[in-house]
């Protein structure tokens, strides 16, 4: 029982806290300590535990409370902190931290300054909290703080109608997905009694269970598919583009959308035993890695392109997880974040410098002026084509191996998808590089002459993960989670194609960054010819496949039209308004009815006193 | 039958019920308010008579005294005064004559037909001994002084509701 | 048939004529002529009844009865007059101002 892990989850959570509370009378560089110095703290404390485990070797653990007991069973919340949870935390703390830092040069000018900063330190409370929660439940309560955190921070300019509808959709979509999660948690409640994840793993490592892996699997996943932004909803993680550029790089391309990954590799022992749950993860995951890349190859908001690289590589991470190869998925997840949030920022920063303006045909020839985002920007668009020693290249070489050959569901389709879609993913980023800093300047006069560099809050960040995009896949993660997370057995007829494909992949990338040259040099004029010729699948991709109409067409569209012909105007309207008129108008009408026995004749009355006399005297005959 | 005609006093007794009876029939027929006036105390000294008849000669002198003496000379006070006011051509009875009389028919066959055989003599039980004004004045300052007080009382408030009318009558009139 | 069950029938009757005479005469003043019939009715059964037991009882409800029957009297008069004095009729058809 260790008490290291507490203060990891609690410190950002006292941030929140003061900059929430009194932010707004601190001063700005109190803010930026406070808000900056909690999660370096974290970090630091995340630091030491790992030290603590490497040197024991067993997971530490700490129970923080309990919150209800039923008979036997005890509801605690307690955290977990074993090596899969060790990349996390330093991963969330790490990177978080140097967005924090990034983000007082970012958002300097904003008028809502402490908000801002008391809205991330809450995120980073419930994610880490989501990462180091030993059941499911804790997991569960950061999940749902992180997509709280998440509609705060993309509708964080609210007073815009679309930036505040764009949260909220992020916020619907992820609660669909959230349905399934709990089903997939009830059920595993009911069979096995504890909703402890070391437990359920050692449960299902075990033998089998009374309740299907399969259908847990699937469940658990479509919870995944929200938080992550797969098919069938991703939707909301383009839209998400509306909040601060920081906010994408940290939530939407660093720590949370990859929540769903780490879910799938902490409960391997469910999928582990569940082929046609992994299968599913698999096909999804490829899938929506190539759809992704085809939309984001005619995208031309920057962030956008971003945006749609974010969906296309988790869907490259589900692809690893899907095959059996965890240890592959996490790594992925780890060098992403890298290079991810390094073309995030960047991209920040190029905004930053076009003084607001995101749309990449207006930019151009900006190498020159702004060389340190420049460099920082190429290194990380190198890493994500994949080309060696870069970061990118040793996950994404280890995912279309595994996706080849694993004896636990590889198969060549899933490869040849994969791989096409590594080929799109280096075009469209060379594509966005070119565009973005080479060619001649096709900004107005106005904007071009406002272009500078950053400050060092922002560049010195850029500088530090583009080293880490560098270096960082030198350290081979699965290596470090073998121990915890298995990699899969590769099927033997296949070992002698290891190093054809891990050629073959660094031609892809290769070719991915020829490609865009040939296309996008002199401005994109072969591009603009190229284009003519396939105008309507051009239309398509830009449209996004159309799957927005789709959704609105097919389930908001008839949802609204069920709420006002069914709910509104029969349910409430009619039954439950007509009920209570119809009462009070039946009250009404029988006492309309009723009044008129006061004729007012006396006559009338004696005659009643009469007959009713003769009534009783009638009734006592037979009855005395 | 032959009981009743026996002697002179029960035929008396039969002749003032009798009478009594064709008052009260009277009152339904006649015109004249003055007239159904009239008809009542003729019934009520008849009654009187037959109190009389049936030993408590007290009951007999107040029936006379308070109810036709006071009552009845009041009510024909009133309808002297106002009588004249209505027009001739009044008519006499109200919308519900037939139903009136069908519930009169009704009420003294219902009535009549509950207490007939419970009032003949063989299933009446025995006859009590009679009583003395004395011993009706110790029953009722006795045993019977509650009510006694209780219509003091009521007669007060009569009193008082008396003195209320005068007031709305002065106002409403000058 | 003896006098006792003469006089119940009588006085039956003597009530039976003095409510449907409430019900079928028009004119007020008559109405409240048909009210001391039904009291004197009851009078009447009250009588026989104390002839009968025997105890004072029942004389003693005659006597209340003419205690009640005088008060009524005096208030019912002064009532029926003003009224009388508002609506300008005797009809007792007029005075359905309480319809409703």
């Amino acid at each position: 029982m260790t008490k290291l892990l507490l203060p990891i989850v609690l410190l950002p959570l006292i941030g929140f806290l003061i900059n929430g509370l009194v932010g707004n009378f601190i001063g700005k560089r109190l803010v930026s300590v406070v808000a900056c110095g909690l999660p370096i703290a974290a970090f630091l404390f995340a630091i030491k535990a790992t030290a603590d485990l490497m040197a024991t070797g067993a997971p530490l653990t700490q129970t923080v409370f309990t919150w209800a007991q039923f008979a036997d069973r005890p509801f605690e919340i307690a955290l977990y902190f074993d090596r899969l949870t060790a990349v996390m935390v330093l991963i969330v703390t790490g990177v978080g931290s140097l967005i924090h830092v990034y983000s007082t040069g970012y958002m300097h000018e904003d008028k809502s300054y402490a908000r801002y900063f008391s809205y991330l330190n809450l995120f980073l409370f419930f994610m880490l909290m989501l990462v180091l929660g030993r059941s499911l439940l804790v997991l569960f309560v950061g999940w749902e703080g992180v997509g709280l955190a998440s509609y705060l921070l993309i509708g964080f300019w609210f007073e815009d109608p679309v930036k505040a509808a764009a949260g909220k959709k992020a916020f619907i979509t992820n609660r669909v997905g959230d349905a399934g999660f709990l089903l997939g948690m009830f059920l595993l409640y009911r069979t096995l009694g504890t909703l402890q994840m070391d437990q359920i793993n050692a449960a299902f490592l075990a033998g089998p269970v009374a309740v299907s892996a399969s259908l847990v699997g699937v469940l658990l996943f479509i919870g995944a598919t929200g938080k992550s932004a797969q098919i069938p909803l991703h939707v909301w993680l383009p839209d998400a583009m509306a909040g601060p550029t920081p906010v994408s790089a940290l939530i939407h391309a660093a720590t949370m959308v990859t929540a769903g990954v780490y879910l799938v590799a902490r409960l391997h022992g469910i999928f582990l035993h569940a082929p046609e749950a992994s299968a599913l993860v698999a096909t999804i995951g490829v899938a929506t890695a190539f759809f992704a890349a085809t939309i984001a190859l005619v995208q031309t908001d920057i962030k956008k392109v971003l945006a749609y690289s974010t969906i296309s590589q988790l869907g490259f991470m589900f692809l690893a997880a899907g095959v059996g190869a965890y240890g592959v998925a996490v790594f992925h997840l780890y060098t992403h974040a890298f290079f991810k949030a390094c073309l995030f920022l960047g991209a920040g920063s190029v905004i930053h410098a076009m003084s607001g303006e995101q749309d990449i045909r207006k930019m151009g020839g900006l190498a020159k002026k702004i060389p340190i985002t420049f460099v920082t920007f190429a290194i990380a668009t190198a890493a994500i084509a994949g080309l060696p020693p870069l970061a990118g290249f040793f996950s994404k070489d280890e995912i279309l191996w595994f996706a080849f050959a694993s004896g636990h569901g590889g198969a060549p389709w899933l490869f040849a998808v994969a791989a096409a879609t590594a080929l799109m993913t280096a075009f469209y980023m060379f594509r966005l590089l070119w565009l973005t800093f080479f060619g001649t300047p096709r900004m107005d006069h106005e904007t071009a002459h406002h272009i500078h560099e950053s400050p060092w809050s922002m560049t010195g960040v850029l500088i530090v993960l583009a080293v880490l995009s560098t270096v960082g896949g030198l350290f081979s993660i699965p290596h470090f989670l073998e121990p915890m997370l298995p990699l899969p057995e590769v099927r033997p007829e296949l070992h002698h194609l290891e190093t054809p494909l891990l050629v073959l992949s660094v031609a892809i990338g290769l070719a991915g960054l020829a490609l865009a040259a040939w296309f996008y040099s002199r401005d994109g004029a072969r591009a603009e010819a190229a284009r003519t010729h396939v105008e309507p699948l051009h239309r398509l991709l830009s449209g996004k496949y159309y799957i927005d109409e789709l959704y609105e067409g097919f389930i908001g569209r008839p949802i609204q039209w069920v709420s006002d012909r069914v709910f509104l105007r029969l349910g409430d309207r009619l039954v439950i308004d007509g009920t209570l008129d119809g009462m009070a108008a039946f009250a009404r009408r029988t006492a309309g009815g009723l009044s008129r026995v006061q004729t007012g004749n006396l006559h009338f009355y004696a005659l009643l006193v009469l007959a009713g006399l003769v009534v009783v005297l009638l009734w006592s005959w037979g009855h005395v | 039958m032959n009981t009743l005609l026996a002697n002179f006093e029960t035929l008396l007794l039969v002749v003032f019920a009798l009478c009594a009876l064709l008052g009260a029939a009277l009152m339904l027929v006649l015109r004249e308010p003055m007239r159904v006036a009239l008809a009542l105390i003729s019934t009520m000294v008849f009654l009187g008579g037959v109190y009389g008849l049936l030993g408590v000669h007290f009951i007999a002198a107040f029936q006379v005294l308070i109810y036709v003496g006071a009552v009845m000379v009041f009510i024909v006070y009133v309808i002297m005064l106002l009588d004249p006011r209505d027009s001739a051509a009044r008519r006499r009875y109200s919308a519900l004559l037939v139903p009136g009389v069908i519930g009169c028919g009704l009420f003294i066959v219902a009535l009549g037909a509950l207490v007939w055989d419970s009032s003949s003599e063989a299933h009446r039980g025995a006859a009590g001994a009679g009583f003395t004004l004395a011993q009706f004045s110790a029953a009722f300052v006795n045993e019977y002084w509650l009510e006694f007080e209780l219509t003091s009382v009521l007669l007060l408030a009569a009193i008082v509701a008396a003195i209320a009318v005068i007031q709305v009558s002065r106002r409403s009139h000058g | 048939m003896d006098k006792v069950q003469l006089l119940i029938g009588v006085a039956v009757a003597l009530f039976a004529i003095g409510l449907t005479g409430v019900v079928i005469r028009r004119n007020v003043l008559v109405m409240l002529m048909c009210m001391e019939l039904m009291l004197n009715g009851v009078n009447l059964s009250l009588v026989t009844f104390a002839h009968v037991t025997g105890t004072a009882v029942g004389a003693v409800l005659v006597f209340l009865v003419f205690v009640v029957a005088t008060a009524e009297i005096a208030i019912a008069i002064p009532i029926v007059l003003l009224l009388v004095r508002s609506k300008r009729t005797l009809d007792l058809d007029a005075y359905a101002d309480l319809k409703g």
